[in-house]
């Protein structure tokens, strides 16, 4: 297949779709292009923080200033992306006291609204806060939700004619006479490939940049990042909680969503795609944790993931990740390399796509040689989910209009209420068999249980709702049940991790559900599979970090 | 009060060996946190399924095939048995239950929740009926209100291995009251299977589409007491043979064999006691001396002449872990061989042929089942553990859990007894 376009972009992270939408809303013709689901790779696996800037505020003063303009803009813009939980920094008995003056100023400085409050205030508003802090400040942080950002901004930009293409891997970027004209781009579900033909080609893949410049000719350094977090079962705090230290491993916790997540650590490693999570990474985890809340270790561990944060080096990075800088890089490929028409941004955190989008789509018009400016600073982006227009989304909220009988259908999901029409509705814009995509867009299966009950269930009503038994083809069954198998095993890599006490009983119970009951280990292997590549699925262990 | 034997635990395993023991006209009291592991099965005893563990194929004849599986597996807990003990233990079993049919020499290769072959020794009636190896053709029904079973992807997993049945699938409306009632549990609906009113609207809506099959397949919700009423009924009704397949839990059939086994205690003069979590135990000069309840005020002190440890595995309760990498025994702290690298209790794949590595710990055994330590001295002479507690046993390795459990209840009544 053959298609072409004015401006391609790799990568549907939070970058990639800025990027995308920028440039489709300044009147560009684009197509996007994600090898997994968007929002899959380092997007995906962080730990959903907004920043204030607060994190910055001492060691990198102008990533600071970055991160509050950004988070000032966002909760404009996608205000149904946000939850505004304000954040705390606080000091632990034990922790330099030197640095939170330069804290505080920093944060001045910066332009970050930052407020020293009295313990007793902190203890009330985080009641389960170490009762041992002895300096407590405010700050604007928030959470995000990564995967309502990114469908927002693909679904707006394809009001302007914008497409977007997921399950795609670049394979080759073509060059004539030293200049980019295109990529070609294999189906990972279908095998398929397309061949894109565009006046320019921008790479917002992040970690994995430097593969796909060095497919253009180019070399760029991006180093892999890991960071590991993990999801407690239980929000047990509402606001952001910060140590007020330099940057370490375990020092932040985000409630977002039904959990609270607890990040990170930082440890470089020479492939995006293949990394494990230590146990020492979730021992630090939970002895850090414990340090902000003294009852951190109690509360029930749900599944621990990593990430890698791109960071851009021209020269060799040091031993310290965390002494790289967190501003982004955009390189212009034909002044750095003479290959004309590439691009790439890279580094950088979630809380600044925007800002790296705009200065990308910027660099795109000044080589193209038109003046068309950008306006997504201002622009607030519709929420595609009219139920709760305008609104974060929180479990409560779906909860409430379940009790009311306003959410009619079945429960397949519990622990996340999701019900079967919005499970359906889902099927009926997706190709794809993929429950996983089921689980960025509707939650399924992230609650306590991990998907115990609602992976079969949404398997059977996929199965259902796709008329695969109408096709009686064994190639569809096969597909079919191996998207099951993968989302268990997906499941289980998170899980795996963090087994021990009650959550090592629920998953036994998962066990004897999908082995005892299901005996899905015992379908046979032209049915059940093999060890082929997943479908659909890139093989990743890795989690993103909206930056440290 | 003292009694002969304590038990502690209510599921397959504890359930078991206090029915016999009571039927040996023991005294006996049964201990237990909740109702046990029972409503979460599939309420068939698997005592051999697969052999080499990891094979795909079922094994047909389960008498014969143990011998290599106890050679694959040289620690499995049928090593404290033997082949004519498993036997002799269906046997009486079935003295214990009614309805169920199977023997040790032919396993009943059954649909599963997903249509995967589901091998397995003793099965209910109902779920029996479902024998794959008889071919045919059979249609499966399913309910719109009932989220834990669906019908077409059964369906189409029974039809593309090739087992020699054709099966359809429809998926109809529960009548009323159930109708519209979108997250109904298979326990409900088998209480709604009881009126026979309910029953004949199915029967009706169905009719056109039995003609053509020779056998109807329902999840397994065909009614809770008056179980073997239903069956006949629509059975009669339809015309056909009439057979249930599993759902998620709960499971009806597992409640129904609770029930049963609950039932067959009590006559029996059986003390049950569901509700009180047993917190500790004594063990003295090799003996165990008493065990404690929790009871509303206080912790209560029980004493017999015997106590079984029926708790479980980790699913179970009877083992305890945490993030450190411990793992102790709940009640009596007996020394359980683990990794303390918690890397090393899980493999990397979920459905891994060889099972998770966890699954092993557990208890260690003399072949009068008495918990004993490294050099296999036995810890206390009128302690016994039965079923999943036990080390080596590993459900998934074979599908021996119902065995394990159902052969060491009476191995122990042999001793006690």
């Amino acid at each position: 297949m053959k298609k072409s376009t004015e401006i391609l972009i790799i990568g549907g992270g939070a970058t990639g779709c800025g990027v995308l939408f920028d440039l489709a809303q300044r009147g560009f013709k684009c197509i996007l292009v994600e090898r997994g689901a968007l929002s899959m790779g380092t997007s995906g696996r962080f730990h959903g923080l907004l920043h204030s800037g607060g994190r910055y505020a001492v060691n990198d003063f102008d990533a600071a200033v970055e991160c509050i303009e950004e988070n000032n803009i966002l909760r404009k813009v996608i205000p149904h992306c946000i939850e505004d939980t304000g954040g705390l920094f606080v000091s632990v008995p034990g922790d330099p006291l030197d640095f939170t003056d330069k804290f505080y100023f920093g944060c001045k400085q910066a332009g970050i609204p930052v407020e020293e409050i009295a313990i007793a205030e902190a203890l009330r508003r985080e009641p389960l806060l170490n009762p041992g802090i002895t300096r407590a400040f405010t700050v604007p942080d928030g959470s995000v939700e990564t995967w309502e950002a990114c469908r927002t901004l693909t679904e707006s930009a394809a009001e302007f004619g914008a497409e977007t293409l997921v399950y795609h891997e670049i394979v080759d970027i073509l060059k004539s006479q030293g200049k980019v004209t295109g990529a070609v781009a294999k189906n990972t579900v279908t095998g398929e490939t397309v061949t894109i033909e565009a006046d320019m080609v921008v790479s917002a893949a992040g970690a994995w940049g430097g593969q796909i410049a060095h497919m253009a000719g180019c070399e760029v350094t991006v180093y892999a990042g890991k960071g590991t977090m993990i999801a407690m079962n239980y929000r047990m705090v509402n606001t952001v909680v910060n140590r007020c230290i330099h940057p370490h491993d375990g020092d932040i916790i985000v409630p977002i969503g039904s959990v609270a997540v607890i990040g990170t650590t930082s440890v470089k490693v020479s492939d995006p795609d293949n990394y494990a999570i230590e146990d020492w990474e979730i021992k630090l985890m939970l002895d850090e944790g414990e340090k902000l809340i003294p009852t951190f270790k109690k509360f029930r561990a749900l599944r621990a993931w990593a990430g890698v944060r791109p960071l851009y080096q021209d020269k060799s990075a040091g031993s310290d990740l965390r002494d790289v800088t967190r501003k982004y890089t955009l390189l212009d490929h034909n002044s750095r390399d003479g290959v004309d028409g590439f691009v790439t941004i890279t580094g950088g955190k979630w809380t600044t796509y925007r800002l790296m989008a705009e200065h990308t789509a910027d660099l795109v018009c000044k080589k193209l040689n038109v003046t068309r400016p950008g306006k997504t600073a201002t622009t607030v982006l519709k929420n595609p989910h009219k139920d709760f227009a305008g609104q974060y989304f929180t479990l409560g909220q779906r909860l409430e209009k379940l009790e009311k009988g306003e959410l009619s259908g079945q429960l397949i999901c519990e622990c996340e209420i999701v019900t079967r029409p919005q499970i359906e509705h889902h099927l009926a814009h997706n190709d794809w068999n993929i429950i996983n995509d089921l689980r960025r867009d509707l939650r399924l299966g992230m609650g306590p249980c991990q998907g115990g009950f609602c992976t079969y269930r949404a398997a059977g009503i996929m199965h259902q709702h796709k008329q695969l038994s109408a096709t009686q083809t064994n190639k569809a069954l096969v597909d079919f049940l191996q998207a099951l198998v993968d989302f268990l095993q997906e499941r289980w890599k998170g899980m795996s991790t963090v087994l021990w006490g009650q959550h090592l009983r629920q998953m036994q119970l998962d066990e004897g559900i999908y082995v005892g009951l299901l005996g899905l280990d015992k379908l046979p292997t032209e049915l059940s599979g093999t060890n082929q590549p997943r479908l659909g699925e890139i093989e990743t262990e890795g989690y993103y970090e909206i930056g440290h | 009060m003292n009694y002969d034997t304590v038990i502690i635990g209510a599921g397959l395993a504890g359930l078991t060996t206090a029915c016999h023991l009571a039927q040996a006209k023991q005294k006996v009291a049964l201990m237990s946190t909740g109702i046990g592991s029972l409503v979460l099965a599939s309420g068939c005893i698997d005592v051999l399924g697969f052999q080499p563990a990891a094979s795909q194929q079922p094994v047909i004849n389960p008498a014969k095939q143990l011998g290599a599986f106890l050679t694959e597996q040289p620690e499995h807990p049928y090593h404290h048995l033997g082949q004519a003990k498993i036997e002799a233990s269906l046997g009486a079993f079935l003295e214990l239950v009614e309805g169920y049919e199977g023997s040790f020499d032919k396993n009943w290769l059954l649909p599963s929740t997903a249509g995967a072959v589901h091998p397995t020794c003793l099965a209910p009636k109902a779920l029996a009926q479902g024998e794959l190896s008889q071919g045919g053709s059979m249609l499966i029904v399913g309910f719109k209100e009932l989220r834990d079973f669906y019908p077409s992807l059964i369906s189409h997993n029974l039809n593309a291995q090739n087992l020699g049945v054709q099966s359809e699938a429809i998926t109809i409306d529960a009548p009323p009251p159930l109708r519209e009632r979108m997250n109904i549990t298979p326990i409900e609906l088998a209480h709604a299977f009881e009126q026979a009113e309910f029953r004949q609207q199915i029967v009706t809506e169905i009719r056109d589409k039995v003609k053509n099959c020779n056998r109807v397949g329902f999840p397994a919700v065909l009614g809770l007491q008056q179980h073997a009423t239903v069956l006949a009924d629509l059975e009669r009704q339809l015309g056909r043979t009439v057979f249930e397949i599993s759902t998620l839990p709960p499971s009806v059939p597992g409640r129904r064999l609770f029930e049963q086994l609950r039932h067959y205690f009590l006559q029996h003069g059986g003390r049950l006691t569901i509700g009180s979590k047993v917190v500790d135990g004594t063990i003295e000069s090799g003996r165990v001396s008493q065990i404690r309840i929790e009871t509303a005020s206080r912790l209560q002190a029980i004493k017999a002449q015997n106590y079984i440890l029926a708790t479980g595995s980790i699913f179970g309760g009877g083992l305890q872990t945490d993030n450190e990498g411990r793992v102790w025994e709940a009640v009596f702290n007996l020394p359980i061989e683990h990794e303390t690298n918690r890397h090393a209790w899980f493999d990397k794949g979920f459905l891994a042929p060889q099972g998770q590595p966890v699954a092993r710990y557990g208890v260690q055994v003399n072949d009068r089942f008495n918990p004993v330590n490294s050099q296999t001295e036995p810890l206390a002479t009128n302690l016994h553990a039965v079923g999943g507690l036990l080390a080596n046993s590993v459900w998934t390795q074979g599908r021996t859990g119902d065995g394990v459990a159902v052969a060491t209840a009476w191995r122990v009544r042999e001793l006690l007894g």
